[in-house]
């Protein structure tokens, strides 16, 4: 298909094209992005939601400080503490929730595969925004 | 014999692919970005190996023996779900990328890792039963653009040396 020997070089160097390529895929990652973080930070109705295998174990509003221990394959400790939610501890091998961080605002969500756990904040945001995603 | 000789460079190819798929896991590139499914993506060269100088049916193939393989040396069920998923939308993408002349091997390979991330997250989604996942698709996205351009410039210094020695891309 591509035997001459220009159409082999245009194929390996990177040329301007390449560029609707990088562009396509960015303003996929702004709009998936936007899509999910538009319009947060109401911080007074954000709600802690705490789902195993895709069932809601644990709905509290993130205002109230709590230290949760999820049970699951591998336990982890999560905290809720001045607003702020993140994994302390977990058994699990790759500890991917744990680096994680803090989340706090609606949107956010960490999420332990391993455990099949995942906490997750909502509220603050407009309702029907979560399902345009799919 | 031509048969002989793609089958023996399939079955080195495939030995590759788990080998780089291996080692990669050494390299923190999640203390860099703590999500999880953050990886560099050295399969994918050889997949785009594949691709360029076996065809569309081979390294599909590749693909699949790679992550079954995978699955049986440690990736376990969740991850061959995940890595099954990702790697077949990556290379159904970047076989009908490939066919437009304007992109290059980098946009190619860029393609693949959003394609492999889309596909990714499919799978958490389907697995978790929520939406909510999709949530780490826009820095997921960011991050497989500089492994993908990281990838594409590997692939292109390889396919180089490949042409250079007399192995011609079909």
């Amino acid at each position: 298909m591509r035997d001459g020997k220009r159409e082999i070089e245009q194929m390996l160097t990177f040329r301007r094209g390449d560029f609707i390529a990088l562009g396509i895929v960015l303003l996929l990652a702004l709009g998936s992005g936007l899509l999910f973080f538009l319009g947060t930070g109401e911080k007074q109705q954000i709600t802690v939601e705490i789902c195993r295998n895709g069932e809601l174990i644990d709905v509290f509003p993130v205002t109230q400080d709590r230290r949760i221990t999820v049970e699951g394959d591998y336990p982890m400790t999560v905290i809720v503490e001045d607003e702020a939610v993140w994994v302390e501890s977990s058994g699990c091998p790759g500890q991917d929730c744990v680096h994680s961080g803090r989340i706090y605002t609606s949107g956010q969500v960490i999420v332990c595969l391993p455990n099949r756990v995942e906490i997750r904040l909502v509220g603050g945001v407009p309702s029907d925004v979560d399902m345009v995603v799919g | 014999m031509k048969t002989t000789k793609t089958l023996s460079l399939c079955a080195v190819l495939l030995a590759l692919a788990l080998a780089l798929s291996y080692t990669e896991r050494f390299i923190p590139l999640q203390l860099l970005v703590p999500l999880p499914g953050v990886k560099l993506g050295l399969a994918n060269i050889v997949t785009m190996l594949a691709l360029y100088f076996l065809g569309e049916k081979h390294a599909l193939a590749l693909v699949a023996c790679r992550c079954l393989l995978g699955a049986v040396f440690g990736g376990g069920i969740t991850g061959l779900a995940f890595s099954l998923t990702g790697g077949t939308c990556a290379v159904v993408l970047m076989a009908l990328c490939k066919k437009f002349l304007f992109l290059s091997v980098y946009g190619v390979s860029v393609l693949g890792a959003a394609a492999h991330n889309i596909g990714q997250i499919l799978a958490a989604m389907a697995l978790l039963n929520s939406f909510y996942v999709a949530a780490y698709l826009p820095m997921l996205l960011i991050v497989g653009v500089f492994t993908g351009l990281l990838t594409g410039m590997i692939a292109s210094a390889l396919f180089k040396a490949l042409i250079a020695a007399k192995l011609l891309p079909t």
